[in-house]
């Protein structure tokens, strides 16, 4: 069984991904992260607006039998989140890089972006 | 103490087949092998192979064997006759249960399958039953010399089939006797927790399960046979609205309470009988009810159910239905809120999912045809 990794994002050792546009993140779990799930049928989306900190609850996501919080990478408003993943929350599975992503965040300290990981390690880290 | 994680011997057949595992009441069994949803369709549709050793076999043995059932269990065991196989509880003197459990009559010997890690609890019980109330009858814990699979859906017959010349129309629901399986000799039942047509048996010894669990799995490869997990198990008993023991008898419930009335045979002397029947007198107390989210979310074990922004209930067991796509749950709700209909709250991480009550079971018998 092969992850797919992508070159051009960050990474957490907690399998989200991350990608810069600018001054805004946008935040998903990783290919792998969605084949360990199976399956997602809910992801519950925080409110546009928000402010955040790194390490607080950033979105749920759940599995026929499990619930799965994912926790912000870094710290930020929403400015964004991925509304059609709630008719259509299988998108994460087939899509987890694109269509799939959860929600867009507005940096507010660009070096917590330094201690993500890069592509390379994270395929490592599998 | 050492926790003991114990095995299946299908164990090895499992991780060839790509089983994610999960511990459950002690033992390590697969939660599911392609995904949740793909296996509980299958079974729905067509045809699933399932390994359930983690549950347990009692024999029970001696002249008053008859008399140590109907003592025990909420079922008159008189009326079930050899070859039939009844689903029961198992209750303390004050009515709640220590497990539901099934008993095959046969020949002169009853076999009793409690669930998974109940064995121990269960054989003392009945023991402890027979030197109480003078009974010449001896429980029996073989859990560890059988294997139990199960083969559910509505192919599952046709494909058993070929591994047998019992002709399986004969064995009746819930009929259960010896038969040669691919050459073994096992105890078949028509038995099943998926709502599927079904057959469940009972294999010993257990290095004799790995041949019969592959033999199953070629015979049905025509219909796609897939190796379920337990993860589709507890989804397919819950769109059954079959009673999981962990979820549904948590902190000592009833059978009036958890629904259960229709198994109990009322003209016969039982343990808990009495309590029963003051409990059926006062009827005031919580049952089980079914209910059906019209939000979107997800309500789990824990979650709280409300009315207008008072609790009325608890939810024991919930998930995403794979065949409705929307969130289902059993809980325990006061009377006076079970109405079918009836909107109730479910609070799911601190919001609010509208569900209705409704009857069961939450997916009809004919679901496989219409979709």
């Amino acid at each position: 069984m092969s992850d797919e990794v992508r070159d051009d994002l960050k990474y957490t050792d907690t399998h989200e991904w991350l990608k810069l546009k600018g001054d805004t993140v946008i935040i998903g779990i990783t290919d792998h992260a969605q084949t360990e799930l199976t399956d997602i049928v809910f992801v519950e989306l925080p409110e546009v607006g928000k402010e955040i900190k790194k390490g607080e609850e950033l979105c749920v996501v759940e599995s026929v039998k499990s619930v799965s919080e994912i926790y912000a990478p870094v710290s930020g408003k929403i400015v964004n989140v991925n509304e059609k993943l709630e008719d259509a929350p299988e998108t994460v599975n087939e899509k987890p890089y694109d269509d799939g992503w959860l929600v867009e965040l507005e940096l507010k300290d660009k070096s917590e972006i330094d201690v993500l990981i890069d592509a390379e390690s994270y395929k490592k880290s599998l | 103490m050492i926790d003991i994680v114990l095995k299946s011997p299908l164990n090895d057949i499992h991780n060839e087949l790509g089983a994610k595992f999960t511990e459950f009441a002690g033992f390590e069994m697969p939660i599911q092998f392609s995904s949740i949803k793909n296996e509980h369709l299958t079974v729905r549709k067509s045809v699933g192979l399932f390994d359930v050793s983690h549950m347990s076999n009692i024999w029970i043995t001696g002249k008053d064997a008859e008399k140590l059932v109907s003592l025990t269990t909420v079922e008159d065991a008189s009326k079930i006759g050899d070859g039939k196989s009844q689903y029961t509880a198992i209750l303390r003197e004050d009515g709640t249960v220590i497990d539901d459990t099934i008993f095959m009559h046969l020949g002169e010997k009853y076999m009793m399958i409690p669930n998974a890690g109940m064995s121990d609890e269960v054989t003392k019980w009945l023991n402890d039953k027979a030197e109480e109330y003078d009974l010449c009858a001896i429980a029996e814990d073989v859990s560890k010399d059988y294997v139990i699979i199960a083969i559910q859906g509505p192919k599952s017959r046709e494909i058993l089939q070929k591994l047998t010349d019992t002709d399986l129309k004969t064995v009746g629901f819930f009929g259960c006797q010896y038969t040669d399986i691919a050459g073994v000799n096992c105890i078949i039942s028509h038995t099943g927790y998926t709502g599927e047509l079904g057959f469940e048996l009972q294999i010993t010894p257990p290095k004799m399960a790995k041949d019969i669990f592959r033999k199953i799995l070629k015979a049905g490869k025509e219909f796609n046979i897939e190796p379920i997990g337990l993860g589709a198990r507890d989804t397919l008993r819950l769109e059954k609205c079959f009673i999981l023991a962990g979820n549904e008898f948590e902190g000592g419930k009833t059978p009036l309470e958890a629904l259960m009335s229709w198994t109990i045979n009322w003209d016969h002397d039982f343990i808990g009988k009495d309590a029963l029947l003051k409990q059926k007198e006062q009827g005031d107390y919580q049952r089980l009810t079914y209910m059906e989210c019209i939000d979107k979310g997800i309500p789990r074990h824990g979650c709280k159910v409300q009315k207008d922004g008072k609790e009325v209930g608890v939810v024991t067991s919930g998930t995403m239905s794979p065949c409705l796509s929307k969130g289902i749950a059993m809980a325990y709700v006061d009377p006076g809120y079970r109405e079918k209909d009836t909107i109730l709250e479910i609070i799911v991480r601190n919001k609010s999912v509208k569900a209705k009550v409704v009857k069961p079971p939450f997916v009809k018998k004919d679901w496989a045809q219409q979709n």
